[in-house]
């Protein structure tokens, strides 16, 4: 998936400069997606995959985390995606009890992924022998003035995140059903 | 039909919780009631503070996101920056009653405490919008810093504060000449900014420093800073005590007004945003972005007291108690 954002992105162009200047304004609006699956796996064995904010190779496009701080607040982790793209990443909330975190994304080329100001949560909920797995993102688009270029608009945004959640989601749960 | 119901549709104000006998005329049209913009769904929630209770939801397109309410508070106005609007809600009624198109992105908006006046940020624009709420037109405009968010209005309704986010200050503006007089240095972006009940300081959220800056507004200068949690958003004032909305960290920071001391850390939600005190302090309420809800929490016990379900992405970013 993030793949093909890369190719979209090169043949979409170059981010326009002038987006650099600006980019500590809001888009005009944040936006939101949630996403979970249910694995037929106890929470704990589900968290256990999930859980260490330092080893993210259950998500696919990830191929290496390198990071400091383990799981405590303020740990970052710099994830360097099979396509060679960069992602900066900052630990905001952790709750082993809860099986919870947040974290946000410090770093990040909208050609790598076409948002700004990205924040995510995720968490696993126990449902018998059963689990659930919550993934939620806020994020504002790439473009981060008013009238977006169609490949940074909010529907580009929501899209790519919409994807990785899924794609994501669909991996961990194959990946913990299988047994691997 | 519950309580607060019966007051909107008799427009009486029952002083307690008492007898028919001894309710009068509704002068503030006060319904112990929030009015929640959900930005991503298009909708503004109506909550029933006593009873916890979304009671009604209404569509409102252009991702709603600012709020401010009417001197009787029985109109809301509600910021469109999708669809660049000014949108005028019937609170009573729950209907929208009119609409201007403002352009740019209008998001912060603070009403005046006494006058049919409106004043809403243009994020883009650098410009504080004025609009006489009367007849629902733009009537002036003001230069302030850059990328301006959060407004407040002192409680004499004399000066204006604009959180210029871009600018790393606050404008102070004089209403009467809608001119600026002072802009203050502040943290790092701010975004929310709240004026005490006795127009003394302002507090102002720095979404980037991760603390609020204290601000004299008398001297027109900063006299303190406190730290909060992770991305700090708004602030509410209530027992004396200062709550702060930290959208990354999820928790509301709680600090002792008078001394700017940290007292707790309270684990509240995902992205909480929106954050106001009813009328008497009694309850200080969360919008929480990330989790679909209106949280209360006790100002006194700092404990978490109830929670209503509203619309996707409440964002009540504003006043918003009536």
């Amino acid at each position: 998936m993030l793949k093909r954002l890369l190719i979209a992105a090169t043949i979409f162009g170059v981010v326009p400069l002038a987006l650099t200047g600006a980019a500590w304004a809001h888009g005009p609006s944040r936006q939101k997606v949630v996403q979970s699956i249910e694995i037929n796996a106890p929470a704990a064995k589900v968290w256990a995959v999930i859980g260490n904010f330092q080893d993210a190779s259950w998500i696919p496009a990830v191929a290496k985390t390198e990071g400091k701080g383990g799981n405590d607040v303020g740990a970052t982790r710099t994830l360097t995606l099979q396509n060679g793209g960069v992602i900066e990443e900052q630990l905001n909330k952790y709750d082993a009890e809860g099986m919870s975190y947040g974290y946000e994304i410090t770093k990040v080329d909208v050609k790598v992924l076409p948002i700004n100001d990205y924040s995510s949560h995720i968490s696993v909920t126990a449902d018998g022998d059963k689990s659930t797995v919550e993934w939620k993102g806020a994020f504002y688009r790439g473009y981060m003035l008013n009238d977006p270029p169609p490949e940074l608009s909010d529907e580009v945004a929501n899209k790519a995140i919409t994807d990785l959640y899924t794609s994501t989601l669909a991996a961990l749960k194959k990946k913990i059903e299988g047994g691997s | 039909m519950n309580a607060s119901l019966v007051r909107r549709k008799l427009g009486l104000c029952l002083p307690a919780l008492g007898l028919l006998a001894l309710a009068g005329p509704c002068w503030s049209a006060a319904a112990h009631e929030a009015i929640v913009t959900s930005q991503p769904s298009d909708s503004v929630s109506f909550v029933d503070l006593t009873a916890m209770k979304e009671t009604g939801r209404i569509h409102a397109s252009g991702k709603p996101a600012g709020i401010a309410l009417s001197p009787d508070k029985s109109t809301a106005y509600v910021t469109a920056p999708d669809g660049k609007e000014l949108i005028e809600i019937d609170a009573v009624s729950r209907a929208i009653k009119r609409r201007l198109v403002l352009g740019g992105a209008p998001l912060g908006i603070a009403a005046h405490p006494t006058r049919p006046e409106v004043y809403v940020a243009d994020w883009y624009a650098h410009k504080v919008i004025v609009v006489d709420a009367g007849t629902l037109t733009v009537s002036g405009e003001i230069a302030v810093g850059q990328s301006p968010s959060g407004l407040a209005v002192t409680p004499d309704g004399r000066l204006l504060l604009s959180a210029d986010r871009d600018s790393d200050a606050v404008s102070i503006v004089d209403i009467g000449t809608r001119t600026r007089l002072a802009s203050v240095d502040v943290g790092n972006r701010p975004f929310g900014i709240t004026i005490d009940a006795a127009g003394e300081r302002a507090f102002t959220a720095n979404v980037k420093s991760d603390d609020v800056t204290v601000i004299e507004i008398a001297t027109k200068k900063v006299v303190g800073r406190v730290a909060a949690g992770r991305r700090p958003y708004a602030v509410a004032l209530a027992q004396g005590r200062g709550f702060v909305t930290d959208q990354y960290g999820g928790t509301v920071t709680v600090f002792d007004q008078s001394t700017l001391q940290p007292i707790k850390r309270i684990e509240a939600c995902d992205h909480p945003e929106g954050i106001e005190a009813d009328a008497d302090g009694a309850n200080v309420y969360v919008a929480c972005w990330g989790d679909d809800v209106l949280l209360r929490i006790d100002p006194r016990s700092l404990a978490v007291t109830g929670k209503a379900a509203v619309g996707t992405g409440p964002r009540a970013f504003g006043k918003f108690i009536r």
